[in-house]
């Protein structure tokens, strides 16, 4: 924020975790909002990218598996909600998600690791795991292939999710404080 | 007590984790935001709002290859329009000789796609009349082409339509040609498969596939689309059909709400039939 010359003061919310909270629910409904109107544009293939998992993984990297776990439960059930899914599915897929993430937390050193390459790592392990969960409970009552229904959606939805996912780390990157 | 403080404390991540999951599977048991009424109507009502403020916004992708798919429905209009000038003349000589009863003419209310929400298995589109245009949960939605699907949810001024192309839809239909009755499904490909055909039943690759008057929900008579395979399954009674839909779902863009709903009556005593009979085999 600094680099672009926008009177905010970061401190504020690294010292107030209530109010970094309400930041990040102010994120998740302008993310959903953006996933609903606009990412039809960018669409290939009817593949788009998950940006609320991207959000997931960010929270669990900066606040810990536990806050994590609520963060990712909390963006699933809105996602499900805006894209008139079923209540849950993207709840469940993305509390796994952010459990999983909760593991590369380390105290202090959240900038680091999402402002590397490591992020990437990250959010496509936890894509993949995302994208295995939510595709096997969709695919299990019909008569497809799932290895081959996930191999098309489901490698190409983490790819896509793990190339959106260059733009926070970049961002990230750009505003260490070394 | 101490102790069991120190447990929760503990292990308060898998704790969480599991509770989380289990309302999950809670949620997820409700079935789809169909059920949850009211609520549904306030979100495709403001979901529908943000969809239309932003849709002068071109796509190219989607213009180029609705384009593409106009030129070839030009061409194929043009041959099919001189064949159907005949077919008129000759149909309504044919209708006065045998004393048919015409087919009833439903109103047709003209709608644009403001929105489509593409989740792999479950498709659904948002249209831009509602209510109060006369749109009613429950009536069908076609374009020039063929069937599109069926109104699920409505707002005022928002209706949501549930694709073709969506793993809950199920429609009868038959084989225009051999009168031969099926279900038409969606199993996440690009085409549809017709269900529950024997082997020994006569259909062939491009039979064209229509609603039945079977079907409780949906007119009679409106095209779904065309068979392009027909397969022989082992172990199985029943063929595996391919049926390409009519309508091409990537470049929707007007459609047409058809000013019909199931008769109340017959799908009454039908779900008390059921019903019925559920009871008759626990007993």
């Amino acid at each position: 924020m600094s680099a672009l010359n926008i009177p905010f003061d970061k401190s504020m919310f690294q010292a107030n975790p209530p109010l970094r909270f309400v930041a990040y629910g102010v994120i998740a409904m302008l993310l959903s909002v953006i996933h609903v109107v606009f990412l039809r544009f960018v669409a290939v293939s009817s593949v788009t990218p998950d940006l609320l998992l991207i959000l997931t993984v960010y929270i669990a990297l900066v606040e810990g598996q536990f806050v994590g776990m609520f963060a990712g439960f909390a963006s699933g059930i809105l996602f499900d909600v805006v894209s008139t899914d079923v209540l849950g599915s993207n709840a469940l897929a993305k509390t796994v998600a952010a459990f999983l993430a909760g593991y590369f937390f380390k105290q202090g050193f959240s900038v680091q690791t999402i402002g590397s390459y490591r992020f990437l790592l990250i959010v496509t392990l936890c894509g993949g795991v995302h994208n295995l969960l939510y595709f096997f409970f969709y695919v299990k009552p019909l008569q497809i292939s799932f290895p081959m229904f996930f191999m098309t959606y489901g490698v190409a939805t983490t790819l896509y999710t793990t190339v959106a996912a260059v733009f926070p780390m970049l961002i990230v990157n750009r505003s260490k404080e070394w | 007590m101490q102790r069991f403080i120190a447990f929760v404390v503990r292990f308060k991540n898998y704790i969480t984790l599991g509770a989380l999951v289990v309302i999950c599977f809670a949620f997820m048991s409700f079935g789809s935001l169909s059920q949850l009424g009211g609520f549904r109507a306030v979100i495709v009502g403001s979901v529908g709002w943000m969809q239309s403020m932003f849709s002068w916004i071109p796509n190219p992708v989607a213009l180029k290859s609705e384009n593409l798919a106009l030129r070839e429905l030009n061409m194929q209009l043009s041959v099919e329009s001189a064949k159907s000038r005949q077919s008129m003349v000759e149909n309504a000589t044919l209708r006065k000789m045998l004393d048919l009863p015409k087919y009833s003419d439903y109103g047709l209310i003209a709608a644009d796609v403001v929105g489509k929400t593409t989740t792999q298995l479950r498709n659904y589109a948002t249209i831009n009349k509602g209510k109060k245009d006369g749109v009613e949960e429950g009536m069908s939605v076609v374009t020039d082409a063929g069937l599109v699907g069926l109104v699920i949810g409505v707002s005022d001024h928002y209706a949501v339509i549930q694709l073709m192309l969506n793993r809950d839809t199920r429609v009868a239909s038959k084989i225009q040609r051999s009168r031969v009755d099926g279900i038409i499904a969606w199993e996440g490909e690009n085409f549809l498969t017709l269900k529950n055909i024997p082997k020994s039943y006569d259909v062939q690759a491009g039979d064209a596939v229509i609603t039945s008057s079977f079907s409780s929900r949906f007119p009679s008579n409106i095209v779904i689309g065309r068979v392009t395979q027909v397969t022989e399954e082992n172990n199985s009674l029943f063929r595996r059909i391919v049926v390409d839909p009519a309508v091409n779902f990537a470049t929707l863009e007007q459609v047409f709400v058809v000013e019909f709903v199931a008769d109340a009556e017959r799908l009454l005593l039908e779900q008390q039939s059921e019903e019925g009979s559920k009871q008759r085999t626990h007993r």
